[in-house]
């Protein structure tokens, strides 16, 4: 490894003397914050209202919303694997796909056992992504998603088009909820991924006469499935 | 009511129609004025230009000019925005800090005292014609004073305020910025002088002096035929055409 | 790039900003269109005011606490398998990046936008070792195929450029083909740069957030760079200057909530990561993690009267409601850091030798004070700034002893009593027909381009009037 020192203890010195005082290394406290702006915000939506806020986002972030139910998401995702041009689909290890008895003809799926390069590779050469949200924000239309080892941080990048399930119950008002249960459960001592994904609609740029383009680096288009 | 009136060095140098203009709206609202003599500046040029010392001794000057005052008003957002900044300037000072705050809580600006003290709105102005209105940075960011000028300007018999593009824009004055960086201050002048030509308007109203100076000197360069009036006078364009305020 | 992106002198720098006509177009419109979308997305929150103190309050916090939490990140990044190492220099910071470099024998590198990298000259470091450093982020992969042109703007970097000016940079140095559409020369970009990420043994990002008691690095955009550089190559170097940290997820999605109406007006941009050292069993992300932590001056800050600076997240929104930014555009700053924070940290890290004028270009308008999400008092640091120049003596001889006049007049009633006698006599032989036409500097700076009217004859003036109006008056 490096062999250079860190320097950490002549560095944090140096912050502790710039704050006049001795160093802190324990004790510390988050303090009752002034304001619950964050907590409040959308907090007394029901969950229809946070779904008609969702569809209504995803218009401003050119992202697809298709409305579908547990019985026809075989069927939505067929049609919209068809739209998008077809395959080659690659999508995450998650046991939802299982559970809702979904199979995609050709398609490779993330694994723990195909490795790093493969993963990467299939990925790269796929047209569609295809996942389950772990949760979704109805603000900012936002799907919130961690890392698994059948779940990789490329996934979500590499493909062109990028479809996300997000089940009914997973739609929380904002980014505060997510966080906030993320962290407890860190907290708590629980697993959380090495990677959250926070993503709203497909990637884009306005580095260009401040025009927006919609598909720079990551997926050209993006459309979530509702059920 | 009891005002003692803040003219400011500008008014005092070069515009004495709009120190008028002021008093005679506020007598003819029923105040008492008077002009503790010995007041000079608010101390914002050499505050601004990073000469604290020499500021403070202009602040101090103000403090024990007004301290007999009840009511302390002024034609101008930013030099009146200068009291309200000094308590923080003299924070800790075991003399003047509590002389700061004192002037800054009895210290309004003139549209400000005539809502906000008075309770008036309509002062029986009335002026025919277009007008752009330009909100002072400092009257609306420091001072925080947004609306007053708009409640009496709609009360003004006759007058029209045209909507300003880009009116939160800064026009460029900024005491010695204006000098020290010329060229930039020109461009930012040249701007909103093009903003309030677009709006078609006769006049081009104001509650601080700085500004319309700075605006107004680059109209008048650029030959523009825009009426450039301080909001006293307007308010002082009494129904009455004798008492009408276009007097500088 | 350095923090200094320009040798010329202020003048001549401003100078070419205000005779650049298509880059203040492109400023003024971006201004305006950014402005409203930022607007429209902070009234959406209800109580603007409210989450601007809460996220003050976070990052005083945070920054009271920094030794701590800094330490706390620290400890868990290492938990997690991954390397930390505290630069107290931009020298020791692009040395500590070369060194991992060169232990991975690595020449290929692919990196996403990020101020401290400039800041600690990171890309010349690395260059001069022969290795190719490529930017993912469209504007900044645009400027560095120019040769490396500054960036502009923090948010947008290569806001100074138009689409034409771009293709052909694209056709001289890529080969492009095709016409000015943003959409064309944005589809070329990302297959040139797919390439480059697929291939790159060394991924560096900047960090918009470290979460202390999670051991993971923020990251905010909207292409999707910084996370195809921080996921593909083998090894992932994060960047970040000291005071970019928060204490949980909590207080990050606070301020990515502030960030992102702030900087483009969006709820939330397009991808919000938070990525830390890979897992046992994570079949991607980076085998190999470094963190580099960088002070570079800013503890200093942290122990000066300008320690709100630190608060700053890096949003851009003072540089879109600038004036003065406005008209002269970011390159005139001289700086990587432009506009109002610039003008407040520029001098600050790099020095008044270099950087005495930023703190006067600017009107102390107090919209960037207004705007902050943080709620930095910008415009009061810059008469701070103001202060220290003059107290080291640093505002030139002629500066001073008209300022230290003016001061003694405006706080003496005998000597402005004075004044008001002898500025019209004297004034007379600079003026005609009432108007001041001829004077020396500072004066020349203002009539150059501004009609000035005379002073007033003392019996004309508003002194000499009160006392003697009709109703008379107690003088």
């Amino acid at each position: 490894m490096n062999a250079q020192p860190s320097n950490r203890s002549a560095f944090l010195d140096r912050v502790a003397d710039s704050l006049g005082r001795p160093r802190r290394t324990d004790g510390v406290q988050r303090p009752a914050w002034k304001h619950n702006v964050h907590l409040e915000q959308l907090a007394d939506r029901t969950p229809e209202q946070l779904v008609e806020i969702l569809k209504e986002q995803c218009f401003f972030i050119h992202t697809q919303v298709i409305e579908s139910t547990p019985d026809l998401l075989q069927r939505t995702l067929d049609d919209l694997i068809a739209g998008y041009g077809g395959g080659p689909v690659i999508r995450s290890g998650d046991p939802r796909f299982m559970r809702y008895g979904l199979s995609f003809l050709g398609d490779s799926v993330w694994s723990a056992q195909a490795g790093r390069a493969e993963n990467i590779r299939l990925a790269e050469a796929a047209n569609i992504a295809l996942v389950f949200a772990d949760y979704a924000l109805a603000e900012s239309g936002t799907v919130v998603l961690e890392s698994r080892p059948d779940q990789g941080r490329a996934l979500h990048f590499l493909p062109s088009h990028y479809i996300a399930v997000i089940e009914w119950e997973r739609i929380v008002p904002r980014s505060t909820q997510a966080m906030a249960e993320m962290n407890r459960r860190h907290e708590a001592g629980g697993s959380l991924g090495s990677c959250i994904n926070l993503i709203s609609g497909p990637s884009n740029s306005a580095d260009i006469e401040m025009q927006l383009v919609v598909g720079v680096h990551g997926p050209l288009r993006a459309t979530y499935v509702l059920i | 009511m009891k005002v003692s009136i803040f003219s400011t060095c500008l008014v005092d140098l070069m515009f004495p129609g709009v120190g008028r203009s002021m008093v005679e709206v506020l007598e003819r609202l029923g105040c008492e004025t008077d002009f503790p003599a010995s007041q000079v500046c608010c101390g914002q040029p050499t505050y601004n230009s990073g000469y604290l010392e020499e500021s403070k001794q202009a602040m101090i000057n103000m403090m024990v000019a007004f301290e007999q005052s009840d009511y302390v008003v002024g034609p101008s957002g930013s030099c009146v925005a200068m009291f309200h900044e000094s308590p923080h300037i003299f924070k800790g000072d075991p003399t003047w800090e509590l002389k700061a705050i004192a002037l800054k809580n009895k210290s309004f600006e003139f549209t400000q005292f005539i809502v906000r003290v008075l309770g008036i709105t309509d002062v029986g102005a009335r002026l025919q014609g277009r007008a752009a209105y330009h909100r002072s940075c400092h009257m609306s960011r420091l001072l925080g004073e947004t609306e007053t000028p708009f409640l009496l300007l709609d009360r003004v018999d006759g007058l029209e305020l045209a909507p300003l593009a880009n009116a939160d824009n800064c026009c460029g004055f900024g005491g010695t910025f204006s000098v020290k960086m010329p060229d930039i201050s020109q461009q930012m002048a040249d701007e909103k002088s093009a903003c309030v030509v677009d709006t078609g308007a006769d006049y081009l109203i104001s509650a601080d002096m700085g500004c319309l100076m700075n605006i107004g000197g680059r109209l008048s360069r650029t030959r523009q035929e825009i009426k450039v009036m301080h909001i006293a006078e307007v308010l002082n364009c009494a129904a009455d055409p004798v008492k009408g305020g276009t007097t500088s | 790039m350095s923090l200094k992106t320009d040798n010329r002198a202020f003048g001549a720098r401003t100078a070419d900003g205000i005779g650049d006509a298509f880059m203040r177009g492109a400023v003024g419109s971006a201004q305006d269109s950014l402005k409203t979308r930022r607007l429209t997305a902070a009234t959406a929150l209800g109580d603007w005011e409210a989450w601007r103190e809460l996220g003050q309050q976070i990052r005083q916090h945070t920054l009271a606490n920094l030794d701590y939490y800094l330490e706390q990140m620290a400890d868990n990044v290492e938990r997690r398998g991954g390397h930390v190492f505290f630069a107290r220099t931009k020298e020791e910071a692009s040395g500590y990046i070369l060194g991992v470099v060169k232990s991975k024998q690595a020449r290929k590198i692919v990196k996403s936008k990020s101020m401290v990298t400039e800041e600690i000259e990171m890309n010349r470091v690395l260059l001069e070792a022969g290795c190719e450093v490529i930017e993912s982020d469209l504007g900044e992969y645009i400027l560095q195929e120019d040769d490396w042109d500054p960036p502009s703007h923090i948010v947008a970097p290569a806001l100074h450029k138009n689409r034409e000016q771009i293709r052909d940079v694209f056709a001289a140095k890529l080969n492009y083909e095709g016409d000015e559409t943003p959409e064309h020369l944005a589809r070329f970009a990302r297959t040139v740069l797919r390439e480059k990420f697929l291939e790159a043994e060394i991924g560096i990002t900047g960090c918009n957030f470290a979460v202390a008691n999670l051991g993971a690095i923020n990251l905010v955009t909207n292409e999707g760079n910084g996370d195809l550089t921080a996921a593909l190559p083998p090894t992932h170097i994060a960047v970040m200057g000291m005071e970019r940290i928060v204490p949980t997820l909590e207080e990050m999605e606070v301020l990515d909530n502030l960030l992102c109406r702030s900087a483009v007006g969006q709820k939330l941009t397009s991808y919000i990561t938070v990525m830390g050292p890979r897992e046992e069993g994570d079949t991607d992300g980076p085998e190999e993690f470094h963190l580099v932590i960088v002070d570079n001056g800013r503890s200093d800050i942290l122990a000066s009267e300008f320690h709100e600076a630190l608060q700053c997240i890096r949003c851009g929104a003072c540089l879109n409601v600038c004036p003065v930014y406005r008209h002269i555009g970011g390159h005139a700053y001289g700086s990587i850091y432009p506009g109002p924070i610039g003008a407040v940290i520029t001098p600050l890290l790099g020095g008044y030798d270099d950087y005495k004028e930023l703190p006067y270009a600017s009107s102390l308008c107090g919209a960037c004070t207004d705007v902050c999400p943080v709620k930095i008092p910008l415009h009061q640091q810059l008469v701070l700034h103001r202060q220290n120049i003059v107290s080291q003596g640093r505002t030139g001889s002629v500066d001073r002893i008209q300022m230290k006049a003016v001061g003694k007049v405006l706080s003496s009633p005998a000597l402005f009593a004075g004044t008001l006698r002898l500025a019209n006599p004297m004034s007379t032989l600079l003026s005609k027909h009432g108007r001041i036409v001829r004077g020396p500097a500072p004066l020349s700076g203002w009539i150059g381009s501004r009609d000035l009217p005379q002073p007033v004859k003392k019996r004309d003036g508003f002194r000499d009037w009160y006392p003697h109006r009709e109703g008379g008056g107690h003088s």
